[in-house]
């Protein structure tokens, strides 16, 4: 595995023998959520512990539906040194103030013990009845240095210029780009210039990720989201045309900018990818689907290889009871089409087809090397509820919701306040069709326009209890992704 | 022709908001029809067992030996020069040990499966006694060896959680068997009365089709005989070879006992309902008949493996059943 070390390796192994030896007594499941930035990971987990919490209906969850889930609770986590998610503060604005909520900026980790009554006599007789569920929450664009591992400064650098010279990009790019081809990078070493450069390049990144392009393939994420490493030199370096041949002479900028790469590698990438992501054993893969679509086929195609790259980082594979001592292996993956509340249901399989084709190489290595690999349309928290509009003799599947403050559609800009129908437009039978150019009469990407919905006011019942969130196929999720832990 | 998003803003004046069970008015021009909401809740699953099967190890023993003689007679055969190896005997050996501890083990369930009946049968009576007399410790006692009983069973873990509750509580002798026989008990009949309904439904149309009487007569009792062990299986008891022809027994028996009682039950209805049948056709008669009888062994065989008699609760009355068949069940 290139973008390992041995030694890497080594510490991964060793942490799995302490967590074997640890977990004899008490068997603990690390789920990895992963998903970009704005895929909803937050609002998943949340809603995950808010429905096993507060005994929430999950009836296609086996355990749920047997009556066998006894309930679940919020313990004390692995990493005493990681912030704890905060869950309480999550669910508070998701169903007070109704807002979604803000993009993650630091990593936070969860522990989660389910209670459960088990269905084998085996089980019950010597198991403990209780199941460790371990989730780290972290902001998406970190996900995408994951790749950066398996390159060096060369490959990144021209990779970085390839891209931002795309026809697409030019706009936001221009800045950047005359100013790197005026730098030498055979010049001296010089704070200032590499300061000067960072800046220009981390402004590129942070247009190509926000805005109207929707684009995903920016690494490095953490100059999107620095944490507590802004302005360190780690974090102060930018791609530089290098020639095409040679080494870097000492103290020149180039040699610079190479030894802060590979600083990032060593300081940043490293230990993340090592403490949570080199030992998980479930896996769902979020991916905002409807935004790209919202973005047109250029941000597909970057999803498509934003995500082809970061699922290469991830081990799947059967998992042996031998294997689990030395090499955990994520013997389940889940990709899920996050926010399938924004579409009737009677599209949700065509979403799932879309989804299918994104990321059929991540599937395919999956299957191939033994995982169970399953592709699901999900709501975590269901925004919006469906309804059919008749008009002029044509009935149109819709669905009923808030959109959010600043959302537009035909020159409407709505105030988070009115309640529509909406109509989003219909997905292609053949995923295949978005990823090509349009024939002559085939509807466009301008055909699709998906809105961003407030989450729903929570219910309650007539004695003032209130409901759990409620959800599209989280059920089904969990009774993938863990359902077989708590037989 | 592709059809453009729209958004249709609920207040305006062209716009009709329907919600589920109104009418949509006729004249708006353009309607949104709010969805019901499915209840996508799966009706609950009879419990499926999977157990290590002791037989099935027997069979499989038997069948390496088997295997294994072929294998020595080919290795003759075909090697005969060769002298025979020890490790052969070794292994034949080994496998015929296997197939003794199967067969204790099979010999094991079967008295564990008469064990059990005559705990049905003890329990029973001294529930019965303890309610007849309010008596409190008794009950107490019945409702713990009832919990027991009921302790592997993860579908009646909420049951068993609500009886367990109350423990400390202050209930009458009678009343604590009440309340565990609806916590505990209450699931379990509903799932025994669907199983008698389909029992009688499958006997009933095999008889009205089939072409000899000789294969109906196979399949009444085939399908009879499944159902007293399938009920004693939901009730809780494993019977084997010896055990289901015991209690298949005490069902008969109870049925001779209780026959006369049943007059009462519909049972003079359904010779009615019989007696139209027949009119229409002898066969369609016969199946009702057929049905009818087996709906009442199911009964009896309900009676006879349930660990609590009926108190609060009613019996299966034979017309509920042959309603059960007619009525569309949830899959």
């Amino acid at each position: 595995m290139s973008f390992t070390t041995f030694s890497d390796e080594a510490r991964i192994a060793l942490d799995n023998m302490a967590d074997f030896a640890w977990s004899l007594g008490s068997p603990s499941l690390r789920l990895g959520v992963t998903g970009l930035s704005r895929a909803g990971k937050t609002v998943f987990i949340t809603a995950l512990i808010h429905n096993l919490t507060h005994g929430g209906r999950l009836p296609m969850f086996e355990p749920w539906r047997a009556g066998r889930l006894l309930g679940a609770d919020i313990r004390p986590q692995l990493h005493p040194d990681v912030p704890t998610f905060d869950y309480r503060g999550h669910v508070r604005k998701l169903t007070d103030a109704r807002v979604w909520p803000d993009s993650t900026r630091q990593i936070s980790e969860l522990r989660l013990t389910i209670a459960y009554e088990s269905a084998t006599f085996l089980g019950r007789s010597l198991g403990r009845g209780k199941l460790d569920l371990d989730i780290v929450d972290y902001p998406g664009e970190w996900l995408l240095d994951l790749p950066l591992l398996s390159k060096d400064y060369r490959a990144f650098s021209s990779e970085t210029l390839e891209r931002g010279r795309e026809p697409r990009r030019t706009a936001i790019a221009a800045d950047w780009l005359a100013h790197t081809s005026g730098v030498d990078p055979l010049g001296p070493a010089d704070d200032e210039a590499a300061g000067r450069l960072h800046e220009l390049f981390a402004a590129y990144l942070g247009a190509a990720r926000g805005g109207s392009l929707a684009l995903s393939m920016v690494p490095p994420g953490r100059f999107l989201m620095p944490g507590d490493l802004a302005g360190s030199p780690a974090l102060t370096f930018a791609p530089l045309d290098l020639p095409e041949s040679g080494e870097a002479p000492r103290d020149s900028l180039w040699a610079l900018m190479e030894s802060r790469f590979e600083a990032y590698k060593d300081v940043v990438v490293r230990p993340f990818f090592r403490t949570h992501f080199a030992r998980l054993d479930r896996q769902v893969v979020l991916v905002d689907v409807l935004a790209a679509l919202n973005g047109g086929r250029e941000a597909l195609v970057d999803l498509e290889m934003a995500l082809g790259e970061i699922l290469g980082c991830f081990r799947p594979g059967r998992s042996s009871w031998l294997g689990q001592v030395l090499t955990r292996r994520i013997d389940r993956i889940l990709f899920a089409a996050t926010k399938a509340d924004h579409l009737h249901h009677a599209s949700h399989d065509r979403l799932e087809l879309i989804l299918r084709r994104l990321t059929d190489r991540a599937i395919a290595r999956a299957s191939f090397s033994g995982a169970e690999v399953d592709v699901k349309a999900l709501a975590a928290v269901r925004a919006t509820r469906e309804a059919t509009v008749r008009r002029n003799g044509e009935s149109l599947p819709c669905i009923l919701g808030v959109p959010q403050e600043g959302e537009l559609l035909d020159d409407h800009l709505y105030d988070g306040k009115e309640e529509i129908a909406l109509f989003p437009g219909d997905l292609p039978d053949n995923p295949q069709a978005l990823f090509r150019p349009p024939e002559a009469g085939e509807p466009g990407f301008d055909a699709l326009r998906f809105l961003r919905f407030r989450p729903p006011p929570l219910e309650v019942t007539a004695e003032g209890v209130s409901l759990s969130l409620p959800h599209i196929r989280l059920d089904r999720a969990l009774d993938f992704l863990i359902g077989d832990r708590l037989a | 022709m592709t059809r453009r998003p729209t958004a249709f803003d609920l207040t305006a004046d062209e716009v009709s908001h329907v919600r589920p069970g109104e009418a949509p008015p006729a004249d708006a021009a353009v309607i949104v029809e709010e969805a019901v909401e499915a209840d996508d809740l799966p009706a609950p699953l009879p419990p499926v067992r999977r157990r290590f099967s002791w037989s099935r190890l027997l069979f499989g023993a038997v069948a390496g030996i088997l295997s294994l003689a072929i294998g020595l007679w080919l290795d003759q055969l075909v090697r005969e020069l060769f002298s025979r190896d020890d490790w052969l005997g070794w292994l034949a050996v080994g496998l015929i040990a296997l197939a003794v501890i199967a067969v204790v083990a099979i010999a094991a369930r079967e008295i564990a499966g008469l064990i059990w009946l005559r705990r049905i049968d003890r329990m029973r009576r001294r529930a019965d006694l303890a309610a007849v007399r309010d008596d409190r410790p008794e009950a107490e006692a019945v409702v713990d060896e009832l919990i027991k009983l009921y302790a592997d069973r993860p579908d009646l873990a909420p049951g068993r959680r609500a009886t367990q509750a109350r423990v400390d509580d202050i209930i009458d002798g009678r009343d604590r068997l009440v309340l565990a026989e609806a916590d505990l008990l209450a699931p379990l009949d509903a799932a025994a009365r669907r199983l008698v309904s389909d029992a009688a439904a499958r006997v009933s149309v095999v008889t009205a089709v089939s072409p000899r009487a000789a294969i109906d007569v196979i399949f009444v009792v085939v399908a009879t005989l499944g159902l007293i062990r399938r009920l004693a299986a939901l009730y809780g008891g494993r019977p084997g070879f010896v055990g289901l022809a015991r209690l298949t027994r005490l069902v008969l028996t109870h049925l001779a006992v209780t026959g006369s009682i049943a007059v009462g039950d519909g049972l003079a209805q359904q010779l009615i309902g019989h007696g139209l049948a027949a009119k229409l056709s002898a066969r369609l008669g016969e199946g009702v008949i057929n049905g009818l009888l087996t709906a009442r062994v199911g009964v009896a065989a309900i009676d006879v493996c349930r660990p609590l008699p009926f108190l609060e609760r009613r019996r299966p009355q034979i017309s509920e059943i042959m309603a059960g068949i007619r009525a569309p069940r949830a899959k």
